[in-house]
């Protein structure tokens, strides 16, 4: 509980580190007069009603939050949350209504034209649900058009693009065009000129949504592979809450432009703040997201509690071979302090969901 | 049951109207005679010859009008020199006939391909056999020029309210009525401040193609995939470089289908503006319609078609070759250049042997089948209306006694105060009150210029035209969208039915049924089935398949899908059509005013030819701008509410 709070008011940024990205009080209310909602009482109005009286829509309403360097902070609802305002507010293709977003401590909803493109153009980027490639430009100029926009001559802006072409797997496609192209390959074309830039921070918006399942699950381990390799900060939107769970360091709940709930996905499942968070994470297979600790409990009488020991932070599904065999409950245990117990009874009732 | 409220009341409307028009008829109806002025129209007609007078002392003339109008001479005769007229001392253009027709090949060679260049020099070769070389170079000439200068100005225009909702929405009302005007309106105003001559007529025909370049121009940077120029501006993008990596690449194929709209329109315009002056083609036709030659009308006719076809396929070729952003491989990239490099060295070959050898320079006269295609279209004239009398004069006859006779009685013979309510109450029914109160605006106006009676004659003939055209229209129609192989059979003419000049279609009508309004009234309605039929084809085609299907899957019969699924589904297509349909018919009746439909459109006609009715040709224009906004507001509104 106590970590709960702490990951959700402060950003989880465990290091001590300044956050990479850093929104505080956001607001974004399309309609007449949109700065009287920010803030007023009418803004606790559900949408409908708020609507009904002021002719407004707020669709993202008092967000606030921190995303550490590296992290991957994945921000989930479902359409009409507001998700895409909200990363669209961050990098100011949308200007916000009201609030502040900080990029490496810069206030950017400050930032004048040219300081908001130089940002752009250095210091993060972006991938777009519909691609958004350029249909007349081969894929290396496609990748190599933030270089071009910059000034950067052709002969080295080419070198870049190629370097980046062999990144994210399209060797041997540097001369077609994206029409040429399926959808998978695409968002990888998407994916390397959002990297060709080497930026700090990458904004992906539902990348994957287009694509089907199949390339998705590839597209999803290619993500989490190029931010082992680079460590790239990522701010990830999505409505898929299974993808959420694989990419995500942390999430968001987005329900009517308001965050209901950020944490990890362990904390998320084990702990839904209400309802609504619930019933998103019902379907979610606990054993692959929680860890023993959650399953750790004081031993019953008469039951061993000389079994084997397992790490408290060991993903359940990881650890139900070993428990399975073994014929002794297994002891958790944190840095060396015991936790409590887990049996093979334990794990079955929680793969079948019984418990 | 509003929709049988509303219906029951346009029959209570109506019934009403007869009655009442029974009990009055004659009287009220003021009507004037054709060389009658009125104190305005006189008084308008002072304006014009005070205006006129002016031309060489007014500081507007010296400082704005006769400038402009000696720079687009000077542009215009340029291009003529070139190819037209003769240049300088010499006795033939800077580029002979031989010349010419190498130009024409090798452009259109280059830009599309070998079909396209063989077509386009056959129709070339045909109008020098025509007789009509250097009528055919003028109106290129003209064409070329206004084409230029309009897309000077209408491309940078477009961009600018492709990317500004400020600008779009200033010039929207300047767009619309431009499409409602009729090409005939146009012409005397401008007449009056750049004089009879080839500067009007350029400017004449920019005004008309203008709007037709902003309009495709802002909808092609409009309607453009946001998702790359949103990716464009999130890398920090500026809006220069965002217009020209993004936005005018991926919009180049819809701006090129403008400049093939802009072409066609400035060609119809030019033809038509032979009657201030233009140079071209125009000429022999106004020439021929007023002596009522038809065989001689054929002749020019024909080049007019052929010009026609050939800026049309020719554009539209280049345009298609824009599809795909996809290039060929290296190889055929190669070889393409080396096929170009060679013809256009043939070219640049054939326009000197054009300037050195006389036969190549001039048009043989030899070479000459005008009295033949005179002699077999006035044969064929003739055979058809004695041999098929029962059909022209007896289709015409019955038009004219059944349908139009009742309908003008009913519309310019009744009490004007009758006939200017019952239009208002219809417009209240169908359109609304807002509506209604601007048709009572725009009719007083009418009333208040003195040519009431002959605008409700036009009206009259607009809406039985109108009338015919949508039986037509709509059946076609349904077969076009239902059926594919009906669209192949149909599209070629459907495509060249609306990019020929609406002048042309005159002639043969005509033929078949001499001076009358019921000329005008048949020509508009060639004229404007195609629009008719694409409009409503489309509406049926956009149908949901899924629809169909659940009605089959229901069991309906093909009558059934027909009247109780796609005709209600297109209902908004068939209203915008009628729309249309009715605009393109009033610019084509006025233009009747030639082969003796009357109305607003023959004053017009006879203010440019007698300074006297000069000032009552100026009213009739303003009044049938007036007639087109009242129809067009009404159709709109009764599409809107659906």
């Amino acid at each position: 509980m106590v970590e709960e709070q702490r990951s959700a008011s402060s950003g989880g940024a465990s290091d001590g580190r300044p956050p990479a990205v850093s929104v505080r009080g956001l607001w974004k209310v399309y309609g007449p007069n949109p700065l009287s909602i920010v803030g007023s009482p009418d803004a606790t109005l559900s949408r409908s009603e708020l609507r009904a009286k002021t002719g407004c829509t707020s669709a993202v309403s008092d967000v606030s939050f921190d995303v550490a360097p590296g992290e991957v902070f994945v921000v989930m609802g479902l359409s009409g949350s507001g998700k895409s305002t909200l990363i669209r507010c961050l990098t100011r293709l949308v200007e916000p209504t009201a609030g502040e977003v900080f990029l490496d401590g810069e206030d950017i909803s400050k930032a004048t034209p040219q300081r908001l493109r130089e940002l752009r153009r250095q210091h993060f980027s972006m991938v777009f649900q519909h691609f958004g490639l350029l249909p007349h430009r081969k894929v290396i100029d496609n990748i190599a058009y933030p270089l071009e926009i910059n000034g950067m001559k052709k002969a080295e802006r080419h070198a870049r693009a190629n370097e980046v072409i062999e990144l994210v797997g399209l060797h041997g496609y540097a001369h077609a065009f994206p029409e040429q192209l399926s959808g998978g390959m695409q968002q990888r074309v998407g994916l390397a000129r959002a990297l060709a830039v080497d930026p700090q921070v990458l904004f992906l918006d539902e990348p994957f949504s287009a694509l089907d399942p199949l390339i998705r699950r590839d597209m999803q381990q290619e993500v989490i592979r190029l931010h082992r390799e680079l460590g790239k900060t990522m701010v990830f939107i999505t409505h898929d809450l299974s993808e959420a769970v694989k990419v995500g360091d942390r999430i968001a709940i987005m329900r009517d432009g308001a965050i209901v709930q950020i944490g990890t996905p362990e904390e998320l499942v084990a702990r839904p703040i209400d309802d609504y968070v619930a019933n998103f994470v019902r379907d979610i297979a606990k054993s692959h997201v929680l860890t023993l600790k959650y399953l750790a409990r004081p031993a019953l009488s008469g039951e061993d509690i000389d079994g084997p020991e397992l790490a408290a932070n060991m993903i359940i599904r990881d650890a139900a071979e070993i428990i399975l065999q073994t014929h002794k409950p297994v002891r958790v245990s944190e840095n060396g302090k015991f936790l409590g117990i887990v049996s093979s009874e334990d794990i079955l009732r929680l793969i079948s969901g019984v418990a | 049951m509003t929709h049988l409220k509303k219906s029951h009341l346009l029959i209570g409307v109506g019934l009403v109207w007869i009655t009442l028009s029974r009990i009055f008829q004659g009287d009220q109806t003021l009507e004037l005679a054709t060389s009658e002025n009125t104190s305005f129209t006189s008084s308008v007609g002072d304006a014009a010859a005070s205006i006129r007078g002016n031309r060489t002392k007014g500081a507007a003339f010296i400082y704005f009008f006769n400038p402009i109008r000696a720079a687009i001479t000077g542009f215009v005769e340029i291009i003529r020199s070139i190819i037209s007229v003769p240049s300088g001392n010499s006795i033939i253009p800077v580029i002979g006939w031989f010349g010419v027709v190498a130009i024409v090949a090798f452009t259109v060679y280059a830009t599309s391909r070998l079909r396209t260049a063989i077509l386009a020099v056959s129709l070339l070769l045909a109008c020098g056999a025509l007789g009509m070389w250097q009528f055919t170079m003028d109106t290129l000439a003209m064409t070329f020029a206004s084409v230029l200068l309009s897309l000077l100005v209408g491309i940078p225009v477009g961009i600018w309210a492709g990317r500004s909702d400020r600008v779009l929405k200033i010039l929207t009302p300047f767009l619309d009525l431009a499409q409602i005007l009729p090409t005939l309106v146009y012409l005397a105003p401008l007449a009056l401040f750049f004089l009879i001559g080839t500067a009007s007529a350029t400017i004449a025909t920019m005004v008309y193609s203008i709007p037709i370049a902003i309009r495709i121009t802002a909808h092609a940077i409009r309607n453009l995939n946001q998702s790359p120029i949103e990716a464009a501006l999130s890398m920090g993008s500026t809006p220069k470089q965002t217009l020209t990596k993004v936005q005018l690449p991926m919009a180049k194929q819809m701006i090129i289908l403008g400049i093939n709209q802009t072409v066609m329109a400035a060609l119809s315009f030019v033809v038509i503006a032979a009657l201030i002056g233009a140079p071209g083609l125009g000429k022999p036709v106004v020439d021929a319609l007023i002596i009522r030659n038809v065989g001689q009308g054929f002749v020019a006719g024909f080049a007019v078609v052929f010009v026609a076809i050939l800026l049309d396929r020719s554009t539209s070729a280049a345009a298609k070759a824009q599809e795909s952003f996809i290039p060929l491989t290296s190889q055929q990239i190669r070889r393409g250049r080396i096929k170009v490099g060679l013809s256009g060295l043939l070219a640049i070959a054939s326009i000197f042997a054009s300037r050195s050898v006389l036969s190549l320079a001039v048009w043989p006269g030899s070479i000459n089948i005008s009295q033949q295609v005179e002699d077999v279209t006035n044969h064929a004239t003739k055979w058809i209306t004695t041999n098929l009398y029962i059909f022209t004069v007896g289709f015409k006859d019955f038009i004219s006694n059944w349908v139009l006779n009742p309908l003008e009685t009913l519309l310019a013979f009744s009490p004007w105060f009758v006939t200017l309510s019952a239009i208002v109450l219809i417009a209240a029914v169908i359109g609304g009150i807002r509506v209604a109160m601007l048709a009572t605006g725009l009719l007083t106006l009418i009333v208040l210029s003195g040519l009431w009676h002959e605008a409700m004659i036009t009206l009259t003939q607009t809406i039985v035209a109108t009338l015919l055209t949508m039986g037509i229209g709509i059946t076609l129609g349904i077969w076009v969208g239902r059926s594919s192989r009906a669209e192949k059979v149909l599209r070629p003419f459907l495509d060249a039915g609306q990019t020929l000049p609406a002048f042309v279609y005159l002639i043969p009508m005509l033929g078949l049924f001499g001076p009358t309004r019921f000329t005008a009234i048949a020509t508009g309605i060639v004229y404007s089935i195609p629009v008719v039929v694409k409009i409503v084809s489309e509406g049926i085609r956009s149908v949901p398949i899924a629809m169909i299907e659940a009605a089959t899957v229901a069991g309906s019969t093909v009558r059934q899908i027909i009247t109780k699924v796609q005709l209600p589904a297109a209902k908004k297509s068939i209203l915008l059509a009628t729309n249309q349909g009715m605009i393109f018919v009033l610019a084509v009746v006025v233009i009747g005013g030639f082969v003796g439909s009357g109305g607003l459109g023959y004053l017009v006609i006879l203010g440019g030819s007698k300074p006297e009715m000069q000032g009552k040709g100026l009213v009739a224009g303003f009044a049938i701008l007036l007639l087109g906004v009242t129809i067009d507001r009404i159709a709109q509104a009764s599409a809107r509410r659906t």
